[in-house]
């Protein structure tokens, strides 16, 4: 076997293995009348759902994608910044790290009727709900990553008089960049989850198909909405991921290849 | 069962029974009555019902926004459950065996909420300008817009009983049960006007009290005794709520007492009928299935004609 095809055969192969597993064992289940189908739907069916509804899954797709993408946006620039000035003295993460951790205990769904009042149906609001829901991993993971430079290096930052500006371009956030990365990733689920649960409320996007389909007992349609979200979420985690080995790869160990 | 589906079962019947709850099928125990909604007066007669006295123990679990209870039904995990017509026929049609025994609101109970102007006389109006919260996958929702079109208003998601945004907008209209948010409005000092869905012509029975065809096969005795229960808790709510009020109240401290007796007392004209004075509280007709049906097909939910008779079962 060529070489190209065996390494894309080691990296392909894995993933699809669970996937093929799952799906026959769904398909068999349902078809084999264990579980009915008005509970869950076979594979095939959710594949014929997306088929058959092809053009508005797009259109909610690209909906959603958009709100998430600009809510896990926000949330890595506004999570980075509070998480650097919380970084800035003792004092102030004492002060203001308690109220950073609201972010992370919203229940959404309670305030969301307020979100529709400050921000009007539509796109604004499931920014805001993709933006509360994801932006405190952000903030505990870099400010983690900042305060745990090491302390060496610190040292030698300050006997060579550098600034505190200098000393945390140029060390303590390229060495936090591991952990702000991992950060990234928990967020950027987040982000999706928390766009679609915003559209329950502020309408449009996936969330309002799935609300609509549920509404209607289309299992399948359900199903297949919620397959699009997933398929969002590896978009965003595949973006982090690239991110991470462009910026990784020359000096950390998470991403050299063994 | 044949020989394949039986090897196939047995294979994976044990973990799948644990997760779905589907083989505790013996309503020889507890009994569960899953609701579509929280404690309030709209199912004030299964908390007044004594089903000890029918040699019944019935666990109640209330639901909320979404509890998909004919599912539940279909998966066991609830034997019975509160359900709309709308909804138990379309679940048939997906091959969920669910079956009506008891039509606690006669008529459709939902309905859309207004603020009063001297332009709004009719349903049509309400989708002439502004917002409107609706759930859009509803059929009766399908049925307005087919009506009278939604390209003039901005539809927005139902927020499932919150009327902050109402209270807000003076050009907002909302689903609402017609004897739950317009009582809430007026608390916080809104005036409203409330069109019945049933106005459009759509008038499916609601808050049905129902069951599976194989529990209703399989053990006949149960299911009438359950009927039977609800209908005498029924009467003795309808005669005087107070008592289960307040133990509704303990669950649900969310609405206050006056509130309950408010509700209570409004209710009553969508529960007892010219058809129930005559058939008894919870009765239901051929005719209104065949509606219903009829309308459910035309509008798409349904592939297939189905008969009224399989629907619902007078106990």
């Amino acid at each position: 076997m060529p070489r190209k095809w065996r390494t894309s055969a080691k990296t392909i192969l894995p993933p699809l293995i669970p996937f093929v597993v799952l799906t026959l064992t769904g398909e068999w289940i349902v078809r084999a009348g264990i579980v009915p189908s008005y509970l869950l739907p076979t594979p095939t069916a959710v594949f014929r759902a997306i088929i058959d509804n092809r053009a508005e899954l797009t259109r909610a797709m690209l909906k959603t994608s958009g709100s998430a993408f600009a809510g896990f946006a926000l949330s890595t620039i506004i999570g980075i910044g509070i998480a650097v000035l919380l970084s800035s003295s003792r004092w102030v993460q004492r002060a203001f790290y308690p109220y950073a951790v609201f972010f992370q205990t919203v229940p959404i769904i309670a305030i969301a009727p307020l979100l529709v009042i400050w921000f009007g149906y539509g796109m604004r609001t499931v920014v805001a709900s993709a933006f509360v829901v994801s932006i405190f991993p952000v903030i505990a993971n870099t400010l983690n990553g900042i305060l745990s430079t090491d302390p060496a290096l610190r040292d030698l930052f300050r006997l060579y008089d550098a600034s505190q500006l200098d000393t945390l371009i140029k060390l303590r956030f390229p060495a936090a960049l591991p952990q702000i990365l991992t950060g990234l990733r928990i967020s950027s689920g987040l982000a999706v989850i928390g766009a679609i649960v915003g559209e329950f409320i502020g309408g449009d996007g996936i969330g309002s198909v799935i609300d609509v389909a549920r509404t209607q007992q289309r299992v399948d349609k359900v199903f297949a909405a919620v397959l699009m979200a997933s398929l969002l979420g590896l978009l965003l985690f595949g973006l982090i991921n690239l991110v991470s080995t462009l910026t990784l790869r020359r000096w950390h160990a998470s991403e050299q290849q063994p | 069962m044949n020989r394949r589906n039986f090897l196939a079962s047995s294979f994976a019947a044990a973990p799948l029974c644990a997760i779905l709850n589907a083989c505790g099928k013996t309503p020889a125990g507890k009994l569960r009555l899953a609701l579509d909604w929280k404690p309030e007066p709209e199912f004030g007669g299964f908390y007044a019902a004594n089903y000890a006295n029918h040699g019944l123990t019935v666990d109640i679990l209330p639901g909320g926004s979404g509890t998909p209870t004919v599912q539940m039904i279909g998966a066991g995990s609830a034997e019975f459950g509160t359900v709309s017509a709308d909804e138990l026929v379309v679940a048939r049609a997906r091959g969920n065996d669910v079956v009506a025994l008891f039509a606690v609101f006669q008529n459709c109970p939902q309905g859309i909420m207004v603020h009063p102007s001297p332009n709004m006389n009719s349903i049509g109006d309400v989708f002439r300008s502004g917002t409107v919260a609706i759930e859009r996958g509803l059929p009766y929702a399908r049925i307005l817009e087919k009506k009278y079109g939604f390209d003039k208003v901005k539809i927005v998601p139902s927020p499932g009983g919150d009327i902050s945004a109402f209270l807000h907008d003076p050009h907002f209209a909302q689903q609402c049960f017609v004897t739950s948010e317009p009582l809430a409005a007026m608390h916080a000092g809104v005036a409203t006007k409330v069109f019945p869905i049933s106005d459009s012509g759509y008038n499916p029975y609601t808050t049905v009290l129902a069951t599976s065809g194989a529990l209703l096969r399989d053990h006949p005795a149960t299911a009438r005794a359950m009927v039977e229960a609800v209908r005498e808790g029924w009467q003795s709510y309808l005669a005087s709520p107070t008592a289960t009020n307040a133990n509704m109240h303990g669950v649900n401290p969310s609405m206050d007492l006056a509130t309950f007796a408010e509700v209570a007392e409004a209710q009553k004209p969508w529960i007892q009928t010219a058809d129930t004075a005559t058939n008894g509280l919870g009765t239901m007709t051929a005719a209104r299935w065949d509606t219903l049906i009829a309308q459910l097909k035309d509008l798409g939910d349904i592939s297939q004609p189905m008969n009224a008779a399989e629907c619902f079962r007078l106990l």
